[in-house]
């Protein structure tokens, strides 16, 4: 399957070209109300019921005029960007996250949920419906991470670090672009499901033990939002690298289907 | 570097636009409604199934939060509380058979049950109370319900500001759910005027504005689409989803 450098190969299906880009709306939705629904209890605590004692995170407003964020018992000033911040409406106002990143901007809880739990069906559905597609396609034999990836990760690191000037060989992804999509589509995707399920009591009434094994429900408001840090972590890395590693062609593919061959790509797992 | 440049600046503005798009399209009454539409399908998916957790006594916060409103500021309410609700009655009627008004020892005289279970707060908290009192089944099978009953209301004895009244509402399948409760006492006491004295609700597989406080009329009804803004609670006309198992 050894194909030239500057061949054009169709890399995307149909699928899993819409899947991606309803999942960036969904995901972009979700955050913003994810952030809003947090706003109404701007603390997380790694216990069942609320316990100051175990708390991990909170974002508070000590005073007005004054915006503080707590971290492991570390107290941080974070003044007009957190605890005390634009209140969505032109003003400003004791609020954990800031209006310019929440939706709807200004503080409205039910309109939060109403965001979240419809986008929450989205951004499930393209993440099964792409899985089942690529694993009945085989395509995700290409992309998920194997033993034999492992000792080329430091070598593909060592490239992107200009330390090595060329990638150890590899087929359609590299061991590092492998293990970020294996970790966001078996790891963090089924953990933010799982989690945000977990704090609905009628499903905790279903499955008691889903929720009892997350540490109880506050624990499970804190893996949601570390979840949710991880995938805004893989979105940060992944526009960069789309930008950096040719930026018309990796954005023709994912909308056209159509990549073409870059002077270390193969083709195949 | 201008590409860098090119895409920080695009990426940016991309994130600064999310709130204001979205701000804009709920505001969108087609928007609005059609986000809505996952509620019926959560409702429909998740319902009322199961039991909630029930945990040790070593699991109880004394200092149980109080949510919500605070003390009905009303003169009715006031001589309840003066004269240790002597002349309190909790109404049951509606589609039902048989009316009743239960005086609150009338109440302490029917099976007790006690539970302890978690309170979920829309917001996000948790806390964990033993609860103990009716079921609302009980009181319920003695008023038999019609033929054409579907949800059961509750009307409480609190206002907002605006004089509007606290009122909530579940469907027969929840109202006769085993750990649905008309809760007398909180953590061993008679409940006190903040958690909602002398009748809460509590319905520990949905999240707290359900459980109603300072209950005083049950009303079995086949639909509350006329009662105040429709929507079967107070909180849900203000946006809230009315099944709140999620």
């Amino acid at each position: 399957m050894e194909r030239l450098p500057g061949t054009k190969v169709y890399r995307y299906a149909v699928l899993t070209r819409v899947s991606h880009w309803f999942w960036v709306i969904a995901f972009a939705a979700l955050v913003s109300s994810g952030l809003q629904i947090f706003n109404a209890a701007p603390y997380l605590d790694a216990s069942d019921k609320s316990n100051p004692a175990r708390r991990v995170l909170s974002i508070d407003s000590p005073a007005d005029g004054v915006g503080t964020t707590t971290i492991f018992g570390r107290t941080f000033t974070t003044t007009g960007w957190l605890g005390w911040t634009d209140d969505g409406m032109g003003g400003r106002t004791a609020r954990a996250f800031p209006g310019w990143i929440t939706i709807p901007a200004y503080q409205d809880l039910a309109d939060g949920r109403r965001w979240h739990l419809f986008f929450a069906w989205i951004a499930a559905s393209c993440w099964l419906a792409w899985l089942v597609s690529s694993a009945i396609k085989g395509n995700l034999r290409e992309m998920v991470l194997r033993p034999s990836d492992l000792p080329k990760l430091w070598p593909m690191q060592a490239y992107y670090l200009r330390l090595r000037k060329e990638p150890p060989a590899h087929g359609t992804y590299n061991p590092l672009q492998k293990l970020a999509y294996t970790v966001v589509a078996f790891v963090l995707a089924p953990m933010i499901v799982l989690t945000g399920l977990a704090l609905s009591p009628g499903i905790d009434a279903i499955a008691q033990p889903l929720t009892w094994l997350l540490g109880g429900r506050q624990f499970a408001r804190l893996w949601h939002f570390v979840a949710m840090l991880g995938l805004l972590g893989f979105f940060v890395v992944h526009t960069f690298q789309v930008a950096t590693q040719g930026l018309l062609n990796q954005m023709r593919s994912m909308i056209t289907g159509w990549y073409r061959l870059g002077d270390h790509d193969g083709v195949g797992p | 570097m201008k590409r860098r440049l090119f895409l920080a600046s695009t990426i940016s503005s991309a994130l600064a636009a999310c709130s204001p798009i979205g701000t804009a399209l709920n505001n969108n009454d087609a928007f609005h409604h059609l986000i809505g539409s996952a509620q019926g399908l959560n409702h429909l998916l998740i319902g009322t199934r199961g039991l909630a957790r029930e945990y040790p006594l070593s699991a109880i916060d004394r200092n149980f939060r109080v949510n919500g409103l605070p003390t009905p500021d009303d003169a009715t309410y006031e001589s309840y509380v003066a004269d240790r609700f002597a002349s309190y009655r909790l109404v049951v009627d509606g589609a039902v058979e048989r009316k009743h008004a239960y005086s609150l020892p009338a109440l302490r005289a029917m099976p007790q049950v006690t539970q302890i279970t978690r309170h979920d707060c829309v917001e996000g908290w948790s806390a964990i109370g033993e609860w103990s009192g009716v079921r609302l089944s009980d009181v319920l099978a003695a008023a038999h319900p019609r033929a054409d009953a579907r949800y059961v209301v509750f009307h409480c004895m609190d206002r907002d500001d605006q004089g509007t009244p606290y009122y909530e509402s579940l469907d027969l399948k929840e109202a006769y759910h085993p750990q649905t409760l008309l809760s007398l006492r909180l953590n061993g006491s008679d409940l006190d005027p903040d958690h909602g004295a002398p009748v809460r609700l509590r319905v520990p597989t949905q999240l707290g504005y359900k459980s109603a406080k300072w209950v005083k009329r049950i009303e079995v009804v086949g639909s509350f689409s006329n009662l105040y803004g429709g929507k079967g609670g107070y909180w849900e006309d203000q946006g809230y989803e009315w099944y709140a198992g999620i």
